[in-house]
């Protein structure tokens, strides 16, 4: 009895995620309300086009392949879509923006990769292959952004980093609260993020446990990319270095003596093993021209 | 006492002779250099002057000849890249880690340094293996470059030096040096390195190519060629040739002293021993000591099916 109705249980649970997940896939995103009408504050014209073509080839070719050629990779599950195809026509700019956003399965997320500008301008290079679309500009003031003041802080005792967001309104300053922060700290090849993101309270503050053992220059630095985004205000992000890894200074891999290394730098056994073998075939050289001379004379006398 | 007559005359004549070759050459190399210097002038044309315009926004006309002496020599060029070639960079030290459960043998990897660095396609720098370890053991793919081992067995064994550690751990060769004497392909418990048996893929298009050591390319007949941890692009902060041309995030890239490596598909930059320590991290052959600077994950929980075509090749060995 028990089991059947836990067979029943699994089979209604089984139904419904089939049921629910099938429209999911076929729309493809589940994109919120609020996201599907955000416009963009960059120009589609053919100076972003331009640079979203650069843009895209570097980031997106490699699956979803040169749009309206076909040669996206057939290999993975799901397919990337061409995206010169209708069904990216069909999507509103705000929907495409948020699937750069957040990713899905095998696509990942561009958001802590691209800045806005180049993502939308990747959105600009893709819009350029469909045919009738006219851009509906972003509302919003692009030039808001450049009232934000990002202060960031470090506290020694608690190993916390605090990130502090205001505008400088004409008003006076505002704190921007419920505003997305990420933090990261930036690596060689990319930024690493430091905990989640999250939004920061009623005076603009958010605050992250920084990792003890985070490796930073020679003295310690690290350079620290606060990204934050806001609706009225857009993306911003500021940079700062601050002394809160640990200092670094690892001996470089040829340093030590060892048999791989240049002759300078060889083992000392090998070198008087050898330099002591070269000295013994030579003395005994020199050693045989003298006794030879020691004949010579005597021969002479 | 003849003897003390002749050595005057014999000393005389041969200054005399002396003294004749040194004209003569002179005359000979004198007049050839006035001769060459008319033919010059009577050459020359329009197609000889080149227009350009300078950084003053000014439109000039300079013969050709003129040109060349703005660009460095090739030997300078040479000289350059063989000496920061050889040093590395300072305070790195380069480490990837490729994830066997990400990876579904797309070959885009292989593609992109093949091309980066002008093989032949049956030249694997580096090459996605079909593995199996025993009959019940499922098949897995397994890309495999170079190690770049911190005790590299096939370093020691170089006759000519051509083959050389960096500070920053990479293990690269100079093909400039190298005999072709494939010590090294013999040493290296890992297969690879691969020997230039035939002429060069783009021998004609690479002949006026400076020899860049990092990225071993204009490749040459007779010589050994191997995985660069694409040494050229680190210097530009670029992830290899490889890492950032796989569709399926199978390789992370990074420095270790930053503790970070960073996937080459989603960009991400994670923590590199937190990354080892949660997936069970490891390196191919640890028993013989080389101190690999690959590291592997394991094909845990992989997502992909094993292709049925290449089931037999992986199993081939277990009879």
């Amino acid at each position: 009895m028990l089991r059947r109705k836990f067979n029943l249980k699994i089979s209604i649970s089984f139904l419904l995620i089939t049921v629910l997940s099938i429209p999911a896939f076929a729309q493809g995103w589940d994109v919120p309300e609020a996201q599907k009408s955000k416009n963009s504050n960059v120009v589609f014209d053919a100076g972003a086009t331009k640079e979203g073509e650069s843009v895209f080839t570097k980031n997106c070719v490699s699956c979803h392949g040169n749009p309206g050629k076909g040669n996206f990779m057939k290999t993975l599950t799901p397919p990337p879509p061409d995206l010169a195809g209708d069904k990216t026509h069909n999507l509103t700019d705000g929907e495409l923006f948020y699937i750069l956003n957040t990713g899905r399965g095998v696509m990942p997320s561009f958001k802590n990769i691209l800045s806005e500008t180049d993502r939308w301008k990747a959105i600009a290079f893709i819009r350029s292959f469909h045919k009738g679309y006219v851009q509906v500009v972003s509302k919003t003031d692009p030039e808001k952004s450049k009232l934000v003041k990002i202060n960031v802080s470090f506290d020694e005792k608690s190993n916390k980093v605090t990130v502090d967001v205001k505008a400088n309104e004409k008003t006076g300053v505002v704190a921007l609260k419920e505003t997305e922060v990420s933090l990261f700290a930036k690596r060689r090849f990319g930024n690493l993020q430091i905990e989640k993101s999250g939004r920061t309270d009623a005076n603009g503050v958010i605050s992250f446990n920084f990792p003890k053992e985070l490796p930073g220059d020679k003295e310690g630095n690290v350079e620290l990319i606060v990204k934050i985004s806001n609706e009225a205000y857009g993306e911003v992000e500021s940079q700062s270095k601050m002394k809160l890894g640990i200092p670094t200074d690892v001996p470089s891999l040829t340093k030590e003596r060892s048999m791989f290394n240049v002759m300078k730098k060889a083992p000392w056994w090998i070198l008087i093993t050898y330099f002591s073998g070269i000295s013994i075939v030579i003395g005994f050289f020199i050693y045989m021209l003298l006794n030879l001379k020691k004949l010579f004379d005597l021969g002479k006398k | 006492m003849s003897s003390n007559e002749e050595k005057p005359t014999k000393k005389s004549r041969r200054d005399f002779l002396q003294q004749i070759g040194v004209v003569g050459l002179g005359s000979v190399l004198g007049g050839s250099a006035i001769m060459a210097g008319i033919n010059y002038d009577q050459k020359k044309k329009a197609s000889d002057r080149v227009k350009i315009l300078t950084a003053e926004n000014e439109l000039m006309e300079v013969e050709k000849s003129a040109l060349s002496a703005v660009s460095k020599p090739k030997a300078e060029d040479l000289a350059y890249l063989q000496k920061h070639g050889r040093e590395g960079l300072a305070g790195k030290r380069w480490v990837m880690v490729i994830d066997l459960s990400k990876c579904r043998n797309a070959r885009k990897c292989m593609a992109a340094c093949q091309d980066a660095h002008h093989l032949r396609p049956e030249q694997h720098h580096i090459n996605v293996l079909k593995m199996q370890e025993t009959k019940n053991t499922p098949a897995y793919y397994m890309p495999k470059p170079c190690q770049h081992c911190d005790n590299p067995p096939c370093v020691p064994v170089c006759p000519v030096d051509a083959t050389f550690k960096r500070q920053d751990g990479i293990v690269l060769i100079d093909n400039e040096r190298c005999i072709g004497c494939r010590f090294c392909v013999a040493a290296c418990p890992y297969s690879s390195r691969i020997f230039n048996w035939s002429d060069p893929l783009h021998e004609e298009e690479d002949k006026d190519l400076v020899y860049n050591v990092e990225l071993n390319v204009p490749q040459r007949k007779g010589t050994v060629s191997k995985c660069l941890f694409s040494a050229d692009r680190l210097r530009e902060e670029k992830l290899p040739y490889c890492v950032s041309a796989c569709p399926n995030g199978v390789y992370y890239f990074g420095d270790e002293n930053e503790d970070a490596v960073t996937n080459g598909t989603t960009k991400e930059t994670v923590r590199f021993k937190k990354l080892l320590e949660d997936n069970g991290g490891y390196t191919l052959m640890p028993e013989l000591g080389t101190k690999p600077r690959v590291y592997y994950l394991p094909p845990k929980g992989k997502e992909y099916p094993f292709q049925e075509k290449d089931k037999e090749e992986a199993a081939e060995h277990l009879g």
